[in-house]
């Protein structure tokens, strides 16, 4: 229902939008009409090409009096994608491709002085001082800004080159492996994927710290579980739902009945098979 | 062929077009640069010499249409056995206007449309001058860049269609699909669209959206609005909501994430040509009962007229840890040849996640460079960059040093 509703809010907003343009554009005046006649032939001849080398100050003092934002101002470098993705956008005026992968990709044929470097890739000032010590605060912020740049292979291609015990999260300071069976009894690391259901008969988990904490942390920033266990091997020991293996501890999120068809089409069952059995009747 | 055959051929283009070679244009920038830095990965020090062309060749045609555009670096360590790594990033033929209806780029390329972006090894097509919308349509290759290179691998493809209103001055609307494959499988299947509305001379409203079909969830919707009564002052307040959607292909795509959310209130405001000033707080939402606030400020100064000062501050508390932190940046021009830049950047942090202290650490980094242009066309400049962060427990001097050759 939820879908339906955004789907015709976003539609209702296209036509909206169009009403309102096409509104627009009927409300000219002729003397308007003549107006954007010569501004037409005006931009025949001049493009924003020939005013690349204005200020920027110059341009927005002009394109106030038109009732157009100012822009290329301080809000920009956070502000520029709404206007960089719009199809009418007309960015290549002024600025070659280079300007945009040099910020998005690390290139550096045209840094400024002041712009940071690592190793070969530019970095932009959002990386703060020392981006290696505090992307794990960072990161943490809104997901996409990562991935505005970086691949979400990106991530598990750096973690990989470290050593996994330099590298622990809040709840793996306590990790699953070091839990004991009862206060004198052996820990988990002992037991093998096979040997869960012989204690946990149809996936049930008792509730302790760990799981309730690494299951909050999870569902904030999945992208951090990712950077380690890249492969899910680890997710997979306790999620697993195949027979003889697993926990069957089910990581879905609520609307997953609506939605599993869609995995499993889109990745011909690949995913799916991750964690169940060709036979199980869930991912017919 | 991968970057480094790539990066070959288009440092072999750069060498031999500027040949005499008719009214043919050739402008581009080579760049040689030496880079030093301390190794992550292994703690060693380490150099590498890079060398970045661009290249723009227009006006190969009578009519001026058809033009190529290239851009890619390699990069050689010297001393620590990492050997070569290249990455082109874009490599293109570009034909404008045919049939005054459509522009067309094939090759290696950034592309970007209100629903996703990427760099492609294909075709881009603009349909325009066909009524009141203009239509984007491309695919291809997609490439990813990793920490060495190239990670991308066959059966990986992008496709995109974008339709948007054309003739309207005030009104940005544009409407897409983005398609990705993973070896084969569908990764990624997303519906965006983006809107710019300037009302009453001094608003603009904006939104974008970025709908999973695979997940049906939006994974991104951001809306604003901007008020500016003058050219020199805006306030801005905007909703933004994400999901961190995995490709589909991916095992952490069927595990459940928590909704982000912020709310952004900004004031920008250029007083005169000497200050600018600007502020704003960020309240986060991550979820689960967790909250962030994030409040950044800052000037621009002329104080003189070849000097400028650069300074923002960061305070951002909440879920994760904290960081206070300023940077400073400031750079004069002595004369039109040579300029000078200094900077520092100082952060207070406290990590929750991958703590490695219970308290406060600290991460400096001190800059000071020069750049001299030697001539109209050519120019050099070093940069030296002092590292020092508790975490490391020593200073770490990385610098780097260009010459910038303009043909």
């Amino acid at each position: 229902m939820k879908k339906w509703f955004f789907a015709f809010m976003f539609l209702a907003l296209t036509a909206l939008v169009a009403q309102l343009a096409v509104a627009q554009k009927n409300a000219e005046s002729e003397p308007q009409k003549e107006a954007k006649k010569e501004v037409k032939k005006e931009s025949a001849r001049e493009s924003h090409k020939d005013y690349a080398d204005m200020k920027i100050a110059d341009c927005s003092s002009c394109h106030k009096s038109e009732g157009v934002a100012p822009n290329h101002d301080a809000d920009w470098v956070r502000g520029h994608r709404v206007m960089a993705r719009d199809g009418q956008k007309n960015c290549a005026d002024c600025h070659d491709q280079s300007f945009c992968l040099d910020c998005h990709q690390g290139g550096g044929i045209d840094a400024k002085l002041s712009t940071q470097n690592y190793r070969a890739d530019y970095v932009p000032k959002s990386h703060r001082a020392d981006f290696l010590e505090i992307h794990p605060l960072k990161a943490q912020n809104n997901p996409q800004t990562c991935y505005r740049c970086h691949d979400k292979k990106y991530c598990s291609q750096c973690h990989g080159k470290f050593s996994s015990n330099s590298l622990q999260f809040q709840s793996h300071r306590r990790q699953f492996r070091d839990i004991k069976l009862s206060d004198v009894g052996p820990n988990h690391a002992n037991f093998n994927t096979a040997q869960c259901q012989t204690c946990h008969p149809g996936g049930l988990v008792p509730s302790h710290t760990w799981s309730a904490d690494h299951a909050r942390e999870a569902r904030r920033n999945l992208q951090s579980c990712r950077s380690c266990h890249s492969d899910g091997d680890a997710c997979v020991k306790c999620h697993s739902a195949r027979v003889n293996s697993g926990l069957r501890v089910n990581p879905h999120p609520r609307n997953w009945n609506s939605v599993k068809g869609n995995y499993r089409d889109a990745s011909d069952k690949k995913t799916c098979l991750r964690c169940h059995d060709v036979t199980d009747p869930l991912i017919r | 062929m991968g970057s480094k055959g790539y990066f070959l051929l288009l440092l072999y283009m750069g060498l031999l077009l500027p040949l005499p070679c008719g009214a043919v244009d050739i402008h581009g920038r080579s760049s040689t640069q030496v880079l030093w830095f301390i190794n992550d990965f292994n703690n060693h020090r380490q150099v590498d010499i890079a060398q970045y062309i661009m290249l723009n060749v227009t006006k190969i045609d009578k009519e001026e249409k058809f033009s190529i555009y290239g851009y890619g670096r390699g990069v050689q360590d010297l001393n620590n056995g990492e050997g070569t790594s290249g990455r082109l990033y874009y490599l293109y033929g570009e034909y404008r206007d045919l049939f005054d209806k459509a522009d067309i780029r094939i090759g290696r390329q950034f592309v970007n449309i209100s629903a996703g972006s990427a760099i492609i090894d294909g075709i881009h097509t603009n349909l325009k001058n066909i009524g009141p919308v203009g239509f984007t349509t491309f695919g291809g290759r997609d490439v990813v860049f990793g920490v060495d290179g190239e990670i991308s691998h066959e059966g990986n493809y992008v496709v995109g269609l974008s339709a948007y209103l054309l003739e309207f001055r005030k009104t940005q609307l544009d409407v897409s699909w983005f398609r990705k494959w993973d070896s084969g499988d569908v990764a990624q299947d997303i519906v965006g669209g983006s809107f710019n509305q300037y009302l009453f001379n001094n608003i603009r409203l904006y939104a974008n959206a970025r709908y999973d079909l695979i997940a049906e969830v939006f994974n991104e919707v951001l809306t604003g609005v901007k008020y500016f009564p003058t050219a020199n002052l805006i306030f801005t307040g905007e909703w933004y909501q994400s999901y961190p959607t995995f490709d589909a292909t991916d095992i952490f795509s069927v595990f459940a994430v928590n909704r982000y959310q912020e709310w952004v209130f900004r004031g920008d405001c250029t007083i005169n040509d000497y200050v600018g000033l600007h502020a704003g707080y960020t309240r986060q939402s991550f979820g689960d009962g967790e909250d962030g606030n994030l409040v950044e400020a800052g000037v621009l100064l002329h104080p003189i007229e070849n000097l400028s000062l650069d300074l923002s501050y960061d305070w951002q508390h909440g879920y994760g840890g904290r960081v206070d932190g300023f940077i400073i940046d400031a750079s004069y021009d002595a004369s039109k040849e040579v300029q000078f830049g200094a900077g520092m950047a100082y952060d207070v942090y406290k990590r929750d996640f991958y703590p490695s202290s219970t308290g406060n650490e600290t991460a400096q980094r001190y800059w000071i460079g020069g750049k001299y242009k030697f001539a109209k066309n050519m120019s050099a400049y070093l940069r030296i960059d002092d590292l020092e962060t508790d975490a490391r427990n020593s200073s770490d001097v990385q610098g780097r040093f260009i010459f910038n050759y303009d043909f």
